[in-house]
């Protein structure tokens, strides 16, 4: 469990997706959010479908991880079908089941709907999948980089994020071996009401806070003296670079925009 | 957001709160016990109030910003494991943003005295708020998803109270448990000493 906390959603490979830069990725995914809710016609739907379908598919990630992706929303995403199916009541009867009627604009309207909300979480999914956590990080500090203008800490930000990535699966860990040692010690963890469990939760707490903030203590001692001066001036490891693949991925997509406004009804 | 500079100690404690959320969204997995008839509980607004008593207004916000982008990049702590951007049009994604008020309002009103009934009249305040923001938000986002009547605004708020009543006791443990932090071993730390440079 402690390897997939670091790793995520993130499922390793080369394909054309991988390979392109976060930034752009991340770019672009913004406005196919956007463009989404510009479409109003079969055509425009099948081309927005074509595009994060595609995406989806030349990125080789296999589909039970799509799907994992997908879960959260499952039920939503059906229930937002069915409902516009019962409840709009306009256009042809197409199907009359014992008096229950369905009419054609509630088919259309429950799909269209459902439809750009399985888009939208697709879409938004294949970042997380393609891209690992480290990268995403470089790419939000480069991205939200303008905002250092209005003194918005991004270098902070940035690096925060991957300390916690640091400490998430060891705090983890330690949780579970405090939890242990307590139960070893004779707390009484597994019976008793509501009440006496979340008194139980003191006991798992106190060791954890004393510990964790001894780790962070050393950890900051360790960048002083490695001499942290904070965001200016520093430098990186990995640097991300635009390549060739990043420029066909802008003009499928400028092409993608222009077709949208062209089907659209 | 002011300019004064954070130390290497003010980001690692703050990165070690987003830690603190990531475990304490999945602490039944690791503390088994820890779920009552079935449903696995959850610390995050006690650790998001924690947030805010212990590392102030600003570094508390700023470290639940950290929470919900981590979160949003793909990295699995919010609850059950989830994660990733997808999760902005979960319903419940307004849970999650409404810790980033509470850790500030909650460390607003901790700053101004450090007493046990200000720190647990705080908490609740803090639980107050994740409540307002996050059923507010699922409803809309109910409504905008669904469309129409897609769902009862007294339904949205009643299907919250096993919860509420969850989250108000651990409030009250919370803000006490705070406490006792700050008498044992907080006021050692930089974060409360005034900062020299």
């Amino acid at each position: 469990m402690s390897n997939s906390m670091i790793i995520g959603q993130y499922v390793p490979g080369e394909s054309f997706v991988h390979r392109l830069d976060p930034r752009s990725k991340i770019a672009i995914i913004f406005f196919f959010v956007l463009i989404v809710f510009f479409a109003n016609s079969v055509m425009s739907y099948g081309l927005l479908a074509l595009f994060a379908i595609g995406a989806a598919a030349s990125s080789k990630v296999p589909l039970p991880y799509i799907m994992k992706g997908l879960k959260p929303v499952w039920f939503l995403i059906i229930f937002t079908f069915l409902l516009h199916l019962i409840v709009t009541k306009e256009g042809d009867v197409l199907y009359n089941l014992w008096g229950w009627k369905i009419y054609e604009e509630g088919l259309v309207q429950g799909a269209a709907i459902s439809l750009r909300f399985f888009l939208l979480i697709l879409v938004t999914s294949l970042l997380t999948l393609t891209t690992t956590p480290i990268e995403i990080t470089d790419a939000i500090e480069e991205l939200l980089g303008p905002l250092k203008k209005i003194r918005f800490p991004v270098h902070e930000l940035a690096l925060m994020m991957s300390i916690s990535l640091r400490f998430i699966p060891t705090l983890m860990q330690e949780t579970e071996k405090i939890s242990k040692a307590q139960a070893s010690r004779g707390v009484d963890f597994r019976t008793g009401s509501f009440k006496d469990r979340i008194k139980a939760v003191i006991p798992l707490l106190v060791p954890l806070f004393v510990s964790a903030f001894k780790r962070a203590e050393e950890l900051a001692m360790a960048m002083e003296a490695r001499g942290y001066r904070g965001g200016e001036g520093r430098t990186k490891l990995r640097e991300l670079s635009i390549s060739k693949l990043d420029y066909y991925l802008y003009a499928l997509f400028i092409l993608l925009i222009i077709g949208l406004f062209l089907t659209r009804s | 957001m002011q300019a004064s500079r954070w130390s290497a100690y003010d980001i690692t404690v703050g990165a070690l709160f987003v830690a603190l959320m990531a475990v304490g969204a999945n602490i039944a997995s690791v503390a088994p016990f820890l779920s009552v008839l079935g449903v696995p509980l959850t610390l995050q607004t006690f650790f998001a109030i924690l947030a805010g008593i212990v590392l102030g207004s600003r570094l508390g916000m700023f470290s639940m910003i950290v929470y919900t982008v981590l979160g949003l990049i793909g990295a699995p702590i919010f609850s059950q494991f989830s994660g990733g951007l997808g999760t902005i049009f979960s319903p419940t994604f307004g849970f999650i943003l409404s810790y980033i008020v509470l850790a500030f309002v909650v460390g607003k009103i901790a700053e101004t005295k450090r007493s046990p009934s200000l720190y647990v009249a705080a908490s609740l305040v803090g639980v107050a708020l994740n409540y307002l923001i996050g059923v507010n938000l699922f409803y809309a986002a109910m409504n905008f998803w669904v469309g129409g009547d897609g769902i009862n605004y007294v339904i949205a708020w009643s299907s919250m109270i096993p919860f509420l009543l969850k989250d108000i006791t651990l409030a009250v443990v919370a803000g006490l448990f705070a406490y006792r932090l700050e008498r044992s071993f907080l006021h050692r730390t930089p974060l409360r000493q005034a900062k020299v440079s």
